[in-house]
């Protein structure tokens, strides 16, 4: 008796739940119902006089990446009294989510996105504005106005993003390390630039085994390194650097052949793998996100010295010691590459006047002094550069800029910069899917760089659609 | 029987109707778009009938062969592992000893740790020139390795990072082995019987649900392994643990062509499907069911 | 007797042994939750944080407003356990202990909704659950354990189900007991350890579930404790110690759970007792 009272009442409690969801779902869809209702009042009333809009930015970032855009928006809601603008703010997962969101026909007006991934599938589907024709008209930002290689073109003329600033390359070492063993430092000067070989020849006196020999000493033990004078990460970013100060390219000129197969390409590949194979000076590749990082191998003197984007600043700035910056090795040019997210309009957004002008917002570096102090981050407007007292804003008496960092960064930013191969080489994803695993190859020494590139020349070249940066 | 009908729809119908409503319309839509060149971005999607699917078996697409090989390595290596050593720590959990509470705590803790961080930590355990694996076994002098960052020990090396999780396959065996009752053991004890006699013929008979349960799950599991290239490795060395679904999962996010990559799930399906069978029908002849007495 | 405590302590031997294997990764998370960021890395790896940086729980868990996430999680997966429990134990019965025509068939389609790659149905069901006008509630991620509860659970408790003789319904039967009474006041208490484990797996799989909050929800304000813990990732660093203090923090509440919930199948079941 009493069993089938319990029974009854599992079962009445499990239909009561059902129902109260069901019921709290129907109603949820019916508050839905009036959200749209009262949207489309809203806008009505918008047609009749002073109109209420809605800006959605879509970001990702750590808290204190977000800090800055969240302040932007305070100062740029005040200024604008008729515009509130919502922030999005996505974690991790970035482009799946907004994948799924273009799916459902939920679009943001300004999303952050990264050249490498999504961008460009969108912009090819005609997605985003010509941010072109803001910038050919607007008086505050032009392409005069921004340091280079920051905007992204789907063709020429075609500019379908814009940087919140550039990220460059550098040589960061230990001063240290450099005073102990009594060597010259790095030149931080572009003109004075290390060669290759005086590099090579550097870093391998930097590298010491158990025994306290260096790797240009008899005797020396590859197998049991103490100090390594170099850690070279081994992804495109990092090495374009160095087919870019060669001469090479990932694609050929006319943006018709694959390039990496050529003898500019394969020398500079060539030469970074001897690092690790035949000079013994840099230790075996590890991913891109490499623990320990920079400042850790630096700061331990596991490393000399470490080619690393220059966001690592802030990371080191936080480690207690002696670190500053060098002009990366040049093989024939001074060049570095230049990495950036941006900033996108996309086509749906009814208010495009209103979201240049957020944009515009976001990339003014005022607003992101706090990343760009920290080390981080640097501005996008060129005038941050070429004037002294905003210069000195985000570069002086900082432990996140060391005396090498204006010459280092900033003057081979402003002279010796490259576009990222994500911003002009179309497909590039596809290629590098065929060319990366033919370069594990040759970070690990199994194969040169001649015989891994050729082998996979045919099948990359597949993949080879073009340039964006000519027009077809 | 009607009325085991009845009754049998009504308690499973909450399930069934589930299934219908939430699974059943978003398996039957990647269906079609297996034989569509939908992408997401594109407004317009065209039927292509068997395209996709000739693409992938027609050897076009080196990848599909490749991480297939790469999954299957992956499963084989990965399936025994998992079920042996959870087995096996379970027994030892189920012994009488004290501070059981913790000890089972311990084991269970890394399922929990969320995935970034416990990634975080094999990498910084694993890496060859700098982490703690590598150090230790130079102090004892015994051979390194480059583990996650060279081709023959990535899938190894990989499949030693998943057997840290496995606290939640030991806690199912666990539940299983507490459900035997003693008296059974009992009864080989006063026959003469000794542990092994307790283990052939009253643990693994008992068990033997909960051992088809996990191999089952460990299957459908391990074949769909994501994560560990998604976060550790991105398929690298030279696409030497290039996991099945982290190409499906490129393919179809990444590159945008998310009918093809619906081509390749439902080949995935297939191959499940197929192995799930297999399983299935063989635990006829290994499966014990106490409550199956009628024949 | 004498060899049960060799056997005793060899068991115990490898139980530390395998202890302490599972437990230093977690230790490791835990120094590194009390470090600051340069000593995290520090080679050779130091086990004692010094100085020790208790602010690092501080900082993590008032950066981000994990108040509401906490609360925003407890909410979902207290709704999740209840739903499956309740469904996924009542389709398990109708799975294994009713016979019925088509019952292994029928069993066998629901076991093909684990076999279909997720990347291939997440945009689908994202947009059945929009165009159902719930993107950015909570229904998408609570419905569905009200219908089965996935099944994983019910295939679990199927197989403890098939375990418990079949005596015993023979018995109830003859008694005149319906099959909900022999549900409710044998079965459901005869496999109460392998109930446990599911609702321990629903409350961990709810509690560290990412991609369903990510996709369904739009809102900060609705955001659970596996979006805060991702968003410690940065463009090009993570806040290593922020996010080691933050993960402790959150998997601190699973220990207590797994701690409690654990006791429940300590105990094996005498099967003795009921027979009469």
């Amino acid at each position: 008796m009493t069993g089938q009272k319990k029974i009854a009442t599992v079962f009445i409690l499990m239909l009561f739940l059902i129902t109260t969801v069901l019921s709290a779902c129907s109603k949820s869809e019916s508050t839905n119902g009036n959200e749209a209702a009262g949207g489309a009042a809203s806008s009505a009333d918008g047609n009749a006089g002073k109109e209420t809009i809605t800006l959605r930015l879509t970001v990702w970032g750590a808290p204190e990446e977000v800090e800055p855009y969240k302040n932007v928006i305070q100062k740029f809601e005040a200024e604008h009294t008729n515009i509130k603008v919502e922030l999005q703010h996505i974690a991790a997962d970035y482009d799946t989510k907004l994948t799924t969101m273009v799916a459902g026909n939920d679009v943001p007006d300004i999303a952050m996105m990264e050249s490498g991934s999504i961008a460009y599938p969108l912009a090819e589907q005609g997605k985003f504005y010509n941010l072109q024709d803001f910038l050919a008209t607007d008086s505050d930002m032009n392409e005069s106005s921004l340091v280079p290689n920051i905007t992204y073109s789907l063709e020429p003329g075609n500019v379908i993003g814009i940087a919140p600033g550039p990220e460059t390359f550098a040589l960061f070492y230990n001063e240290d390390v450099f005073k102990e063993l009594g060597i010259e430092p790095p030149p931080s000067k572009a003109s004075e630039a290390w060669s290759w070989d005086q590099f090579v020849e550097v870093a391998k006196q930097l590298t010491l085994d158990k025994n306290g020999k260096n790797a240009t000493e008899d005797g020396f033990d590859p197998k049991n390194i103490k100090q390594y004078g170099l850690n070279l990460p081994t992804w495109w970013g990092s090495y374009s650097n160095f087919i870019y100060s060669n001469g090479g390219d990932f694609v050929s000129q006319d943006g018709q052949s694959f390039a990496l197969n050529q003898p500019e390409a394969v020398e500079a590949l060539q030469k970074m793998a001897d690092l690790i194979n035949v000079h013994h000076v840099s230790p075996s590749p590890v991913q891109a996100k490499n623990i320990p990082s920079t400042n850790v191998a630096l700061q331990t003197k596991k490393v000399a010295m470490a080619i690393d984007g220059q966001w690592a600043s802030s990371a080191l700035a936080q480690s207690n010691f002696n670190f500053n910056i060098g002009v990366l090795p040049v093989m024939k040019q001074p060049m570095t590459t230049v990495v950036c997210a941006m900033f996108s309009i996309f086509k749906s957004s009814k208010h495009p006047e209103e979201a240049w002008e957020l944009v515009k917002a976001l990339i003014e570096p005022e607003a992101s002094i706090d990343m760009l102090k920290a080390g981080t981050w640097m501005p996008a407007a060129r005038d941050w550069y070429t004037d002294e007292a905003l210069l000195a804003k985000w570069t002086e008496g900082l432990a996140s800029r060391p005396s090498g960092y204006k010459d280092a960064v900033i003057d081979v930013l402003l002279n010796h910069s490259h576009q990222t191969p994500t911003g002009y080489v179309k497909n590039f994803n596809k290629i590098m899917d065929v060319v990366n695993p033919a370069l594990d190859k040759v970070w690990l020494g199994k194969e040169s760089a001649q015989e891994a590139m050729d082998s996979i020349a045919a099948k990359a070249q597949e993949q080879v659609k073009g340039r964006r940066d000519i027009a077809n | 029987m009607r009325k085991g009908l009845f009754y049998g729809l009504l308690f499973t119908s909450p399930a069934i109707i589930g299934f219908i409503i939430f699974t059943l319309g978003p398996m039957i839509a990647s269906m079609v778009l297996s034989f569509t060149d939908y992408s997401v971005f594109k407004d317009q999607t065209s039927f292509i009938g068997f395209d996709n699917y000739k693409t992938l078996f027609s050897g076009e697409d080196e990848f599909f062969y490749k991480s297939l090989g790469v999954t299957f390595y992956f499963v084989a290596l990965r399936v025994p592992a998992v079920i042996l050593l959870s087995f096996f720590i379970a027994l030892l959990l189920n012994m009488n000893v004290k501070g059981r509470a913790i000890f089972r705590t311990i084991i269970y803790l890394p399922s929990i740790v969320p995935a970034v961080a416990s990634a975080m930590i094999w990498m910084w355990l694993l890496n060859p020139d700098l982490g703690l694996v590598n150090s230790v076994l130079r102090w004892f002098h015994l051979p390194e390795s480059d583990w996650l960052y060279s081709e023959q020990s990535v899938i190894p090396s990989v499949v030693l990072t998943t057997l840290w999780g496995i606290g939640g396959t030991v806690i199912i065996f666990l539940a299983g082995l507490s459900g035997i009752p003693r008296q059974y053991y009992e009864a080989i004890e006063v026959d003469g019987g000794g542990w092994y006699s307790k283990l052939r013929h009253i643990t693994i008979p008992m068990v033997s649900p909960t051992i088809f349960f996990n191999t089952i799950m460990t299957i459908i599991g391990s074949i769909q392994v994501f994560n560990e290239a998604y976060i550790l490795t991105q398929g690298g060395p030279n696409n030497k643990s290039l996991f099945y679904v982290f190409y499906l999962w490129r393919t179809g996010f990444r590159d945008t062509e998310m009918g093809y990559a619906s081509a390749l799930a439902w080949v995935l399906f297939i191959i499940i499907l197929f192995f799930t069978f297999i399983v299935f029908r063989t635990s006829k002849s290994w499966v014990y069911y106490e409550g199956e007495g009628r024949t | 007797m004498r060899q049960s405590r060799l056997a005793l302590a060899a068991g115990y031997t490898m139980l530390l042994f395998v202890s302490v294997l599972f437990f230093g990764p977690f230790l490791w998370l835990i120094r590194s939750a009390l470090m600051d960021l340069s000593q995290i890395f520090s080679m050779p790896p130091e086990w004692i944080p010094s100085p020790f940086r208790w602010d690092n729980f501080h900082r993590a868990l008032t950066i981000l407003p994990f108040g509401t996430y906490f609360t925003n999680t407890f909410i979902i997966v207290i709704s999740t356990i209840v739903g499956t429990v309740l469904t996924s134990s009542v389709a398990a019965f109708g799975f294994s202990r009713i016979d019925w025509r088509g019952r292994d068939t029928v069993f066998g389609i629901l076991m093909t909704s684990m076999m279909l790659p997720a990347a291939v149905t997440l945009i689908p069901s994202f947009l059945g659950w929009q165009m159902l006008g719930f993107y950015d509630t909570y229904y998408p991620l609570i419905v569905p354990a009200y219908f089965g509860g996935g099944i994983f659970n019910i295939f679990l408790l199927r197989q403890f189900y098939l375990t418990i003789p079949r005596d015993f319904d023979e018995a109830a039967f003859v008694d005149g007991a319906t099959y909900f009474q022999i549900y409710r006041s044998l079965i459901f208490p005869l496999s109460r350890s392998a109930i446990i484990v599911v609702a321990l797996f629903c409350f961990l799989g709810t509690w560290n579930d990412f991609m369903g909050p990510l996709i369904y929800l739009k809102s900060d304000s609705l955001f659970t404790l596996a979006i805060g813990l991702q968003m410690f990732q940065g463009t090009y660093t993570a806040q290593w110690d922020l996010l080691m203090a933050a993960s402790a923090a959150v998997v601190l509440p699973c220990v207590i759970v797994f701690l409690v919930g654990q006791k429940y199948f300590l105990e094996g079941i005498t099967l003795t007792g009921l027979k009469g």
